[in-house]
């Protein structure tokens, strides 16, 4: 009962007015955010990162901002999703697929309503698991060494690379560019510059802010302007509210999602995207007796949407417990944390629980706030959708650039986030996935660390990474990561067609 | 459309490119001083030349891209105005600049002149008051004094 007694003092970090302010300026900001059409979960992260930096929140009541938004502009997605059929994230378009129909058949407060309700489930179901999971892996994890870690890293990005979305070379290829892109600048252990082409701006590396604005905000401002998507908005519709029997009916589909969500989720690479999926399909599987999936079936929509929360909250086990990202926005909030120069890690539940318990209370509480927040406010931010292109998108982009001005009070830092900005979208084009990139990004230095530590203890001898049992197995899993598509080409190809399927 | 095999060749043979770029720059590393035995030399190395390999794969094994055709003068238009927008931020101050900078945005969403260049205005003047204003972190005033 440790977890409960930890779990109390989270929440006497997060109940504080200040923080519990945070939190619903976060998730309200967030669903807002969220709601605009093609603006996804990350993109409303990202967006709102540089302000939230340059606040000075004291690092726990900035990472509660963070996951608030983090939620709000989750369930502010599924607004545009479902209402518009404009999927804002990889993870959301399987909500589109019955969500949809429903809204077209007059019942899309009904939808809205199911897909808090789910959320909600998978959310706290999840955060539960989290509670009671977390201290117990984290103290595994304690005993690890450079080695150990190092072989974790490596097994992180074989999973990306075999689960993710996009072939396999492309999405190495892109960890390696990440990695590459985080050695710019001074490095730590022997104070040479590596990368930086004699440029003073170069030095202290690229900036966090910086890369994730162009890396999203600029490179989809970009695609969108390019294909000009549009939509036609389908009204919220006077057709009958949620009944309770419904909600009964799509229980037994909730339940089964949550535990294919935090399975999926926990894996680092494989995130909510495959997680709803694989529900959407599972779901199906099991309940479409009448072929009623694909027309605005409750349960069809149930399943993904609380996969996906699930999944995002279960992607939160890796980050803390092991400082290993496994998603985009955990990366995101992973790079947050570096910023303020605290590790997240096996030690952060020990050194700083204020932050590790007080991020995890307030996940409890963000899941309650949106369901507060948005059961009856969903009307006003389904309004956001009516927002023209012309204003969102300059909008937006008006925004990224004050965002990074805020944060680095530099002109270079402004042209650096458009030249990103422009190579993700080329990226993009030729189907190199950026979230890998991210990941890589942010855990370079972590892997570059543990790698000379290691040798080091071994004075140069590159065996000492493979010394131990733990990081032997750690390689081991990695390689069978790696070789299951080569042995396996059906399994293989029918991964990636499922995540091929939700798009990029 | 489809672009055929030439974008993953092209992408394929950048990605090498870089790959032994970051090796032949990792190798010349001057390092006078290293605190550990392996230094600030060998990590890029192994990246770039894993980069190398992938880049390498790609390239001997391209495989044709899905390619939507899509108005490429609207991208050149928003990434144009996205590189002059520091200049203006310079010399113009904060609202006049974000102001041109969505009001070209605007145009090439295919806005209205009148009302997008009202929005863009209203835009700009909202970002000054929210972030400088509000939150108090200090944006570029210009000769206006906005």
């Amino acid at each position: 009962m440790e977890a409960l007694s930890s779990l109390a003092f989270g929440f006497s970090v997060a109940f504080t007015p200040f923080n519990l302010a945070l939190a619903l300026a976060g998730a309200a900001l967030g669903t807002a955010i969220g709601a605009l059409p093609g603006i996804g979960p990350i993109n409303a992260i990202v967006l709102l990162l540089p302000l939230c930096f340059s606040l000075k929140l004291p690092p726990e009541s900035a990472l509660i901002l963070l996951a608030g938004i983090y939620y709000g502009s989750g369930y502010g997605g599924r607004i545009s999703s479902i209402l518009l059929n404009i999927p804002g994230d990889p993870g959301l378009v399987m909500t589109t697929l019955d969500g949809y129909p429903l809204a077209r058949q007059g019942r899309g407060a009904a939808a809205l309503a199911l897909s808090g309700i789910g959320s909600f489930v998978g959310g706290t179901l999840t955060v539960l698991l989290l509670t009671f999971l977390a201290v117990p892996i984290a103290r595994l994890a304690v005993a690890f060494g450079p080695a150990e870690y190092v072989a974790l890293m490596v097994l992180a990005f074989a999973l990306l690379s075999t689960m993710g979305q996009g072939r396999t070379a492309k999405t190495w290829a892109a960890i390696c560019l990440g990695l590459l892109g985080a050695m710019i600048g001074i490095d730590g252990g022997s104070g040479v510059e590596r990368f930086t082409f004699g440029s003073l701006e170069m030095l202290g590396g690229i900036d966090f802010t910086t890369l994730t604005i162009g890396l999203f905000a600029v490179s989809e401002i970009l695609i969108v302007a390019e294909g000009m998507r549009s939509g036609a908005v389908t009204h919220l519709g006077s057709g009958d509210r949620l009944k309770i029997g419904e909600l009964v009916r799509c229980l037994p589909a909730m339940l089964r999602a949550t535990g294919i969500g935090f399975f999926l989720g926990v894996l680092p690479g494989t995130g909510a995207a495959v997680a709803s999926a694989l529900a959407y399909t599972a779901e199906k599987r099991v309940s479409n007796r009448n072929d009623t999936f694909g027309k605005g079936d409750m349960r069809g929509l149930a399943a993904p949407e609380t996969a996906d929360n699930a999944a995002q909250t279960a992607s939160m086990v890796p980050m803390l417990a092991l400082g290993i990202p496994g998603s985009g926005t955990t990366a995101v909030m992973l790079g947050a944390l570096l910023m303020y120069s605290i590790t997240p890690g096996p030690l952060l539940f020990t050194q700083r629980p204020e932050i590790a318990w007080g991020l995890i209370a307030s996940m409890y509480i963000g899941n309650v706030m949106l369901l507060v927040l948005n059961l009856p406010l969903v009307g006003l931010f389904a309004r956001l959708l009516l927002v023209p292109n012309w204003i969102l998108f300059p909008g937006v982009l008006g925004l990224s650039f004050a965002g990074v001005y805020a944060a680095t009070n530099s002109m270079f830092e402004l042209l650096l986030t458009t030249g990103i900005g422009i190579a993700a979208y080329a990226m993009r084009k030729m189907g190199i996935p950026l979230i890998p990139m991210l990941i890589a990004f942010v855990l370079a230095r972590l892997l570059e660390d543990n790698i000379r530590r290691a040798l080091s203890i071994s004075d140069g001898d590159p065996m000492a990474l493979f010394s131990s049992p733990v990081a032997i197995l750690f390689w081991l899993l990695a390689a069978l990561t790696l070789l299951v598509p080569v042995l396996a080409p059906h399994l293989g190809r029918r991964i990636r067609t499922v995540s091929d399927s939700e798009g990029g | 459309m489809k672009a055929g095999l030439s974008g993953d060749r092209i992408t394929g043979s950048l990605f090498l490119l870089i790959g032994i770029g970051a090796i032949w720059h990792a190798w010349s590393l001057d390092v006078p001083f290293a605190a550990d035995p392996v230094g600030p030399k060998a990590f890029p190395m192994v990246v770039g030349a894993l980069l190398a390999i992938a880049g390498a794969s790609i390239l001997l094994r391209p495989e044709e891209i899905e390619w939507e055709v899509g108005d490429y003068g609207r991208v050149a238009v928003v990434a144009g105005a996205s590189f002059l927008y520091p200049l203006a931020l310079e010399f113009l101050g904060f609202v006049p600049a974000t102001a041109l900078l969505c009001f070209a945005c605007g145009k090439a969403f295919r806005g209205p002149t009148v009302g997008t260049a009202i929005a863009s205005l209203a835009l700009a003047a909202a970002f000054l008051l929210l972030i400088d204003t509000l939150l108090g972190l200090p944006l570029p005033r210009g000769p206006l004094g906005i």
